[in-house]
């Protein structure tokens, strides 16, 4: 339009290096990027109380009810850990959505594809019999996230091709994944022999996700010892050529600080007194020292010693995985190519298009991705809480639609969705205890989360109530797109 | 006799920005005022602030000699001043009378009791409207549908939708913005005749031809604060530029004579639809060579968005041939176009050329961000194209805080810059950019300088005349008549998607391509230019 730029707020007459940009402290950054969401969260939980108060009519209500939900979720036996057993899905769930949202979708479809990618890991979980963790494992849940981006493939496929707007069809799709997985349970992946429950096979024993009490002993195998220590190995292999990577950027002050300094191959090159010397493939040495030590160190020390040896705690692996999918988002979205391409259908497919970036191969692939993650989300249930090790029929979740209001909280950002999980997680787990001790019932809870979904969807409204200022206008970008947009 | 209008000391901010800065300014009966500036120096907020949609934060406005406080349009319409907005506030659908009436109808007597039910009167607000418009020369008719209008005559519904309100003081939002150069000069002569019979006319413009044409007083703005008034008879073209910007300007172009080389783009009858499936560009044959500046001259929506947009890969081509290099690029993608270093000006910067949520410094490698130096397989890497952007940031005089300012924060004309930077920076053999596969380098420019100051387009224009010189062959698509005629080598002329002539630029006047833009065809065509044809 030759009329818009008049809109735009002219920064020509700024000097060149004051206000914005990296110029703001950090603590600053931090501090206006948390205000809105803790803003949405203490409004919620303020109304909360008003309509706990109005339906029970005593004041004291809302304190214990308060009490009873903050109990619930922390203090009482179990009650952390529990938390963090609830919030393990909702970070995969949840990451699944920012990922829509960054390409421009709304996958309101993440809880289909949760029981897609759950029926998917319980399928193979049974069908892989007698191979060790360290290969099953891997597989159970490829094929778990396989199955969520599948089911989350095709209505991106039909988006990109026909203009079908998701928000209908992965909803439509939604519905079919629920009757198809109930039928797969009480038909061809019935459990043969069992009794009165209707539910699918136990998965093998190398399929399971270990919960944390039970990791000396499952160390014992020397099999899983390598297993981890390969693992470990390769995450450290990733640290150390991220830090050599960093390290580039600054040569001189590296060799100022430490008498060290990276080059490109990932050497590195260590000065001392005047005579230097190369380490080659350094990032390669220390992975190998770490994986071996692990190998060889771990067993022996967890059997010693173990933080987790409450027997009925469920806290499982699934929380290293859901942490190590945050930065991995994180890192695909904001540090590679991939992610930048995403990023541009999503901000703009018209500039996109205009750059030589395919729209349908990054609608196709980001409706995938969230897909897998969701998938991935199903798949820790099966494999990693669930008590039958099998995936029950009239298995319940509705954490699909509490992701929604995650991510949004979040502000799709990989770590604000670590936290806004862990606290949705406590909500979710302290709600029976609040119910229980004080008569408020328990969907109060998503009342509550209710109203952060809407003061985060409509932060026009914390705004206003807090008399605060115009914000960024990026952080409002629209989230998804009209129809056929 | 008191002045029609007068704003004294008018203050006026926004966050962040001092919009008016204790600005004067003082419009005399009868007389045609004409306001220049650059965007954001503050004339349309002078203006809104006088047509009652803004409220100053400070000063006095005075109509006729009388303080006044204008609290809104409507108050400003019953004193007696209307404005015809820059995008007109017309309903497609309706007729001109409708359109006219709508706000202020006119009721049939008789069914008045049933209040807001009250039929319209539309015959007498047809005969005021045909009075109006004979007496001010604004052929118009009543009964049309104003979406069948052309935009010259929907402009001047506008006009009559202000006199009809009584205006006795009209401002003009950049009226000629959408005109070809004969209609802005009816409508000057339109304007002449208003003030005749005694209306005053504000008149903003950024084109200086214009205001000498047609203004008594000359006043400029420059970053919210009024530079001066002049008479035109004292005024150069030089110093009103001068005052606009605040330092010298290089109006015409600099420009040797061009050099042309080898055909770097052909195309043969190139047949184009639009969204609704209509032939927008029909039969277009265009030839350019290495080393000059093919402008493509017409009025706006003749065909010079889709021809754009095929040329470059963004709309398929319905028929027709195109080769690049002597390559066949009929069927080419925007990627492709990349890989041969073909660099894009897009029309419409907001919604092709760059995504406005990212930071400068990912706009600077929106094309390239997937080959070295920029990524290493999938890794991006950030030191080297925060390097990149910092030296385009600063070759190409970007005014940003950082390259990590949101896009969406910066003025037209630095965004602009941005999309200028990256474009010719990747453009093969220009600089940074390695001479892939040997072609001689392609500038498709469309609309390269729409809406931006006469600072900017000075630069931008600069930028694509060195490109020009050092090789490249540019097709240039602008509705600038001004801007065709100082850059090009050769001129062709777009009309309901033909090409009706290709002239020599050295030759071509101004009455000439007026009348080619107006679809008047040439009775001799120059030989030598055969292409020119229908296809």
């Amino acid at each position: 339009m030759a009329n818009s730029d008049k809109t735009a707020t002219p920064v020509n007459s700024m000097p060149r290096s004051s206000g914005q940009g990296r110029a703001l402290l950090p603590i600053q950054r931090v501090v206006d990027l948390l205000r809105m969401p803790l803003l949405a969260l203490a409004t919620a939980f303020v109304l909360g109380a008003v309509v706990i108060f109005l339906t029970s009519g005593r004041l004291e209500t809302v304190g214990e009810a308060y009490w009873g939900l903050l109990r619930g979720a922390f203090l009482k036996e179990r009650g952390f850990s529990e938390s963090l057993v609830a919030a393990i899905p909702y970070v995969f769930l949840s990451l699944g959505l920012a990922v829509g949202f960054k390409t421009g979708l709304f996958n309101i479809g993440v809880e289909g594809q949760f029981y897609m990618g759950a029926i998917a890991a319980a399928w193979a979980g049974q069908a892989i019999q007698g191979v060790p963790t360290i290969i099953n494992l891997p597989l159970v849940l490829l094929a778990g996230a396989l199955g969520g981006a599948i089911w989350a493939g095709i209505p991106g496929y039909l988006k990109a091709k026909t203009g079908a707007h998701e928000v209908i069809s992965t909803m439509m799709m939604n519905y079919v994944a629920f009757r198809l997985t109930e039928f797969l349970i009480s038909g061809p992946l019935r459990a043969q022999g069992a009794a009165s429950t209707i539910q699918t096979p136990r998965i093998s024993p190398g399929a399971e996700l270990w919960a944390l009490w039970d990791i000396p002993a499952r160390l014992a195998d020397p099999l899983n010892a390598l297993g981890v220590g390969l693992v470990l190995g390769c995450l450290a292999w990733l640290i150390a050529r991220a830090v050599s990577r960093r390290g580039q950027g600054s040569g001189v002050r590296g060799q100022a600080a430490g008498g060290k300094l990276q080059t490109a191959s990932g050497d590195t090159q260590y000065a001392i007194r005047g005579t230097s010397f190369v380490v080659r493939h350094s990032s390669l040495i220390i992975a190998a020292a770490v994986a071996l030590l692990a190998f060889l160190a771990l067993p022996p020390l967890t059997r010693l010693w173990w933080p987790f040896t409450d027997r009925y705690d469920r806290l499982h692996l699934g929380l290293v995985l859901a942490v190590l999918a945050a930065v991995g988002v994180w890192w695909l979205l904001w540090k590679t190519t991939v992610g930048f391409e995403l990023r541009t259908v999503g901000a703009n497919p018209n500039a996109a298009r205009y750059a030589g970036m395919s729209i349908t191969r990054n609608v196709v692939l980001g409706m995938a991705l969230s897909g897998a993650l969701a998938g991935l989300a199903g798949t820790v249930e099966v494999v990693g809480v669930s008590i039958c090790r099998c995936l029950p029929l009239f298995f319940s979740s509705g954490y699909g639609f509490d992701s929604i209001a995650i991510a949004l909280l979040g502000r799709n950002n990989p770590f604000g969705i670590l936290a806004s999980a862990f606290l949705f997680g406590a909500m979710r787990n302290g709600a029976d205890l609040m119910e229980l001790s004080s008569g408020v019932s328990k969907y109060i809870i998503s009342l509550i989360q209710a109203l952060v979904l809407l003061f985060v969807a409509a932060p026009a409204v914390v705004r206003w109530l807090y008399r605060i200022k115009g914000a960024a206008r990026a952080d409002e970008a629209p989230l998804t797109r009209g129809w056929g947009g | 006799m008191p002045p029609a209008l007068q704003a004294t000391g008018v203050i006026k901010r926004f966050p962040g920005v001092l919009a008016n800065d204790h600005v004067d300014f003082t419009l005399a009966q009868g007389e045609i005022h004409a306001l220049l500036g650059e965007n954001g120096a503050g004339k349309s907020t002078l203006m809104n602030i006088l047509y009652g949609l803004y409220q100053p934060d400070a000063g006095q406005i005075s109509v006729n000699g009388q303080l006044v406080k204008i609290v809104s349009p409507h108050d400003a319409i019953a004193r007696g001043i209307g404005m015809v907005h820059q995008h007109f506030m017309l309903v497609p659908p309706l007729t001109v009378t409708e359109n006219i009436m709508l706000g202020q109808e006119s009721l049939m007597g008789a069914t008045k009791v049933f209040g807001r039910l009250a039929m319209l009167d539309r015959r007498t607000a047809a005969g005021r409207i045909r009075e109006l418009s004979r007496q001010y020369g604004l052929a118009v008719d009543p009964d049309a549908t104003v979406g069948d209008l052309p935009v010259g005559a929907q402009q001047r519904v506008e006009i009559i939708k202000a006199l009809y309100r009584a205006a006795e003081i009209l401002i003009l939002d950049e009226p000629t913005a959408v005109l070809t150069p004969q209609e802005a000069d009816e409508l000057f002569v339109i304007m002449r005749g208003m003030v005749k019979q005694g209306k005053s006319i504000v008149f903003i413009t950024h084109k200086l031809r214009e205001v000498f044409a047609v203004a008594d007083t000359i006043s400029v703005m420059r970053a919210g604060a009024m530079v001066g008034s002049v008479k035109p008879a004292q005024a150069t073209r030089e110093l009103l530029a001068e005052m606009m910007v605040g330092r010298k300007v290089m109006l015409a172009i600099d420009k040797s004579d061009a050099h042309p080389g080898a055909v770097v783009l052909q195309t043969d009858g190139l047949q184009v639809l639009d969204d609704r499936r209509h032939v927008t560009v029909d039969g277009v044959s265009l030839t350019v060579r290495s080393g000059e500046i093919l402008g493509v001259a017409g009025v706006q929506g003749n065909g010079q968005t889709e021809l754009a947009e095929a040329l470059t890969g963004l709309r398929r081509l319905a028929g027709g041939k195109m080769t690049l290099n002597d390559h066949d690029a009929t069927r080419v993608t925007p990627r492709q176009l990349v890989e041969a270093g073909v660099g894009h000006v897009p029309e419409d910067r907001h919604k092709h050329g760059l995504v406005l949520a990212f930071p400068v410094r990912d706009n600077i490698v929106l094309c390239t961000y997937y080959r070295p130096p920029n990524s290493h397989g999938v890794a991006l890497d950030y030191a080297a194209i925060e390097r990149q952007a910092a030296e385009l940031v600063r070759v190409f005089d970007v005014r940003t805080p950082s390259i990590h300012t949101t896009t969406a924060a910066l003025s037209g004309g630095n965004q602009q810059k941005v999309i200028v930077a990256r474009e010719l920076s990747r453009m093969a053999g220009q600089g940074a950019a390695p001479d892939r596969r040997g072609a001689a380098p392609l500038l498709i420019a469309s609309q390269p300088t729409r809406g931006l100051d006469v600072g900017s387009i000075e630069f931008i224009h600069r930028r694509i005349v060195e490109a020009r010189d050092r090789g490249a062959a540019v097709l240039l698509i602008s509705a600038e008549l001004d801007e065709i005629m100082s850059l090009s080598d050769r001129i062709a002329v777009i009309y309901k998607g033909h090409i009706l002539a290709t002239v020599d630029a050295k030759t071509a006047t101004r009455e000439q391509l007026g009348l080619l833009m107006a679809g008047v065809a040439p009775a001799v065509t120059q030989p030598g230019h055969k292409e020119g044809g229908r296809g």
